[in-house]
């Protein structure tokens, strides 16, 4: 077997897996419906979005897959990957002749598809609900935002493999980053009421730029929502988190208990 | 024919502690090696470097002509690993997961021939996470096995199974060794090395203790059997030592000796009684089990245990 069918088999049996979990079917597939529910039922009508009126459903369904995108792509895989040191199945798979990249490249694609997915059901719930208004544009403003937006959460959920020594400090972290930025980048709160400072630090993070890439590009009509700045900030933090997750990816658990496999 | 693991003068330290000090030993092909020791001896850290997990200070290891330290692909695919405490993902059935890890060898087993070789043929379609702590176990040995590898490691097949798991375990490695496979096995029960291993290697504190065959590890070290019989009136403890040319002990209402030569002992009691008109009760000539052997020596590691933080 050929290593890019191998790569292929190993994403085949990572969403296989993925099917069968229920917590993470629920967590990353039906929670940010749920989410975008809730908002939808709390804040009706119109907010602002770069001086003009937009709806508020449209705005918070654009929201909502900016932050499924980080869910899934960090802390779902931060939480998978520590899971999986922890529980020795790298270490295993370090034993085996399987090169190391076909096992990251597994959990990449995985993670591709099911963003890819749950996304696809998020815009469709828009569309019919929450007067998004679907167009080409829109859709290659989505794609790219998508890919570089899985790209850069990807590489920093591997990097921050190395922070989280067991699965529980993963699954704190994981989450709680997510929520913390979803706040600071006007994801749950429009923009249009946040204070000043706040989306300023925001800015600093990935998630507001990927936020505010995918408003535009739901919200202003003809527009595809991509700039250069959003764009390059996220290749950025992906670049130096990709970087990082080469030199510190580790395959062996870390945590308690850990010391036992030295003696 | 070249040993399949040749390992020379091998150290390896953790922090400025030495755990390996200089251990020399070969694995040839067919046999099963036997590397017994107490937790901390150093067993996981030797084998975790023939794996390639590990990097090492010192002296020559060589697995299949390789230096694990250099670990290659081609290399691993002549290997098979059963770590310890290494778990499979749960929601996976027992027939994907060796079917998994078979796409990962050139030329891999059957995956159906596999199960069967583990007892696992009628568990095929059930998810890992409802298998029992040895089914586990055997379909970690199963997932070793698949690259059809010219060694296999084991590392603590049985730690932690019931005693029946443990006796199944065993009769896989039994059919394992009747198809003729190199396996390096760390255990730290003597039983266990007793009954499946052509070598036995007993590790202490980082050294080799003694190492041989089960019987002539009973031999060179010298573990002789003892005859006992029960203290009774008149006895006169000197007296009989002499008689018998034995070295004779009483501890509660026992009496004990060290018997180099049971034949020749025995006659010489029996004969002894009989003259005397004496009734031996509890008359026993024990025999000395490599368990003897092996609780001597960890005996003496736990001994040791108090110098150093273990």
């Amino acid at each position: 077997m050929s290593d890019v069918s191998l790569a292929l088999a190993q994403t085949r049996y990572a969403l296989r897996g993925f099917l069968r979990d229920p917590s993470a079917l629920i967590f990353t597939a039906f929670f940010p419906i749920l989410l975008l529910l809730l908002f939808n039922a709390i804040f009706t009508g119109v907010t602002d979005f770069n001086g003009t009126h937009v709806r508020a459903p449209a705005y918070y369904t654009a929201s909502i897959i900016a932050y499924e995108i980080m869910l899934v792509s960090f802390s779902s895989l931060l939480v998978r990957v520590t899971t999986n040191r922890e529980r020795g199945l790298l270490k295993r798979f370090r034993g085996t002749p399987m090169p190391s990249w076909v096992y990251l490249f597994s959990e990449i694609a995985r993670t591709l598809v099911v963003v890819a997915a749950t996304v696809a059901v998020l815009v469709a719930v828009g569309a019919l609900f929450y007067h998004v208004t679907l167009s080409a544009r829109l859709l290659a403003g989505l794609v790219v935002y998508l890919v570089v937006g899985v790209f850069c959460f990807s590489a920093l959920a591997l990097a921050l493999t190395r922070l989280c020594r067991t699965a529980d400090a993963a699954s704190a972290i994981g989450p709680l980053a997510a929520t913390i930025l979803a706040f600071l980048s006007g994801v749950f709160i429009p923009v249009a009421v946040m204070p000043a400072w706040m989306l300023d630090l925001g800015k600093v993070f990935p998630l507001e730029h990927l936020a505010r890439g995918l408003q535009a590009a739901f919200l202003l009509p003809g527009s595809t929502g991509i700039t250069g700045v959003d764009l390059a900030v996220m290749l950025a933090w992906g670049a130096a988190a990709l970087i990082g997750a080469v030199e510190l990816f580790g395959w062996e658990p870390l945590g308690a208990g850990a010391g036992r496999a030295h003696r | 024919m070249d040993p399949v693991v040749s390992v020379a003068g091998l150290r390896k330290s953790y922090g400025d502690r030495e755990r390996l000090h200089g251990i020399s030993f070969e694995v040839h092909a067919g046999e099963i090696l036997g590397f017994l020791g107490t937790n901390g001896a150093g067993k996981t850290t030797t084998i975790e470097i023939l794996e390639g997990y590990r990097p090492y200070n010192g002296g020559t290891v060589s697995v299949l002509g390789v230096d694990p330290a250099h670990a290659t692909r081609s290399w691993r695919q002549r290997i098979g690993l059963v770590l310890q405490e290494c778990e499979l993902d749960p929601v996976y059935t027992v027939r994907e997961t060796v079917t998994l890890f078979a796409r990962y060898f050139r030329r891999p087993t059957d995956v159906a021939a596999t199960l069967e070789a583990v007892g696992l043929s009628a568990k095929a379609d059930d998810r890992v996470g409802q298998l029992s702590g040895g089914q586990k176990r055997r379909l970690d040995v199963a997932v070793g096995l698949v690259g059809d590898p010219e060694i296999l490691f084991l590392d603590e097949p049985t730690t932690g199974l019931d005693p029946l798991a443990r006796r199944e375990m065993w009769t896989m490695i039994e059919g394992l060794r009747a198809a003729g496979k190199t396996i390096f096995l760390t255990t730290h029960y003597m039983d266990e090395a007793q009954h499946l291993a052509d070598r036995i290697i007993i590790l202490r504190a980082g050294e080799i203790a003694a190492a041989g065959t089960a019987d002539e590890l009973s031999a060179t070290l010298g573990y002789r059997a003892t005859v006992s019989f029960d203290a009774f009136a008149d006895l006169d403890v000197d007296q009989l030592g002499a008689a018998l040319g034995r070295a004779l002990r009483v501890s509660e209402s026992a009496v004990h000796f060290a018997s180099p030569s049971v034949q020749a002992d025995v006659a010489a009691l029996l004969d002894w009684a009989r003259d005397h008109d004496v009734q031996l009760a509890n008359f026993q000539v024990i025999q000395p089990s490599l368990d003897d052997v092996f609780v001597h020596l960890a005996g003496d590691e736990a001994r040791g245990a108090g110098e150093v933080d273990r």
